[in-house]
């Protein structure tokens, strides 16, 4: 039974019963009225496929909405180590770029002394 | 459905994992980087790398991507980082592999050391090769 037919079989008892309603369930079922017009809100077209109700529509968009939650930081990880190590002459470029922009020449990091300055200074440290 | 998407998340985890533990880069048997021709190249790195373009042609892909990425930072250098820049790419390009490795292992070793540290080795050194280089002037 669907919801058209079920409405129709209900209409004549809630419209014998309308009568011997009081005044308070009146003004309830009156309210009640409003606030579901109020709620309603007009079918939304999916992607010009199909129709859904609006409820259904928001749930499918908080739902879509969650799983790119869920899944940014991932794809976001993912993104940058794959960048990472796609490019390893990039990273190399940087620093090749410290390097050569340093205050210390190139031969100072090629000088033994200095290296061995270093050990000693990163043993020390 | 819950079990389904922990699965997934833990598959989305292990290809990070993966990925980072076994970087492209490192394969050895990955094909060599290709050559890029100096006409090829943008006209900003063309005029950053002008230096170097006698020989460009004859730098190994790896080394001219290296170079690019270098070259890359250029606009966001000082005036002086980008004279040193100038005056060192073509003996840094002419440098082998090897020297150029051992270069940025000292580099990335000094940059550890904490600032004060690194003050003191580059004064050391700058101090040593300036006496060194006044010593035979003064004989």
């Amino acid at each position: 039974m669907n919801e058209k037919n079920f409405g129709e079989k209900l209409r004549p008892w809630l419209q014998r019963s309308a009568s011997e309603v009081g005044e308070l369930q009146a003004t309830r079922l009156k309210s009640a009225r409003l606030r579901a017009l109020d709620a309603w809100r007009e079918p939304v077209r999916l992607l010009g496929v199909v129709t859904v109700n609006a409820g259904t529509a928001q749930t499918l968009k908080y739902s879509v909405l969650q799983q790119a939650l869920l899944w940014l930081p991932i794809v976001i990880l993912l993104a940058t180590l794959a960048a990472k190590t796609l490019s390893p002459e990039a990273d190399i470029g940087e620093l090749d770029a410290q390097l050569l922009t340093g205050e210390l020449p190139i031969d100072a990091f090629l000088d033994q002394d200095f290296g061995e300055w270093l050990k000693s200074a990163s043993g020390s440290f | 459905m819950a079990q389904e998407r922990l699965r997934l998340l833990l598959a989305g985890l292990a290809a990070c994992v993966s990925l980072a533990a076994f970087p492209a880069g490192t394969d050895p048997k990955a094909p060599p980087t290709p050559q890029t021709p100096w006409y090829r190249l943008s006209p900003q790195d063309r005029q950053v790398l002008a230096p170097l373009a006698p020989d460009w042609d004859k730098l190994p892909g790896y080394q001219q991507k290296r170079l690019q990425s270098a070259a890359r930072q250029y606009p966001k250098m000082q005036p002086i980082q980008q004279e040193r820049f100038q005056k060192r790419i073509v003996d840094w390009a002419a440098m082998t592999p090897e020297q150029r490795k051992a270069a940025r292992e000292t580099f990335k070793g000094m940059q550890k050391l904490p600032p004060s540290k690194q003050d003191e080795l580059r004064e050391r050194w700058l101090e040593q090769k300036g006496a060194a280089a006044a010593e035979p002037a003064r004989r």
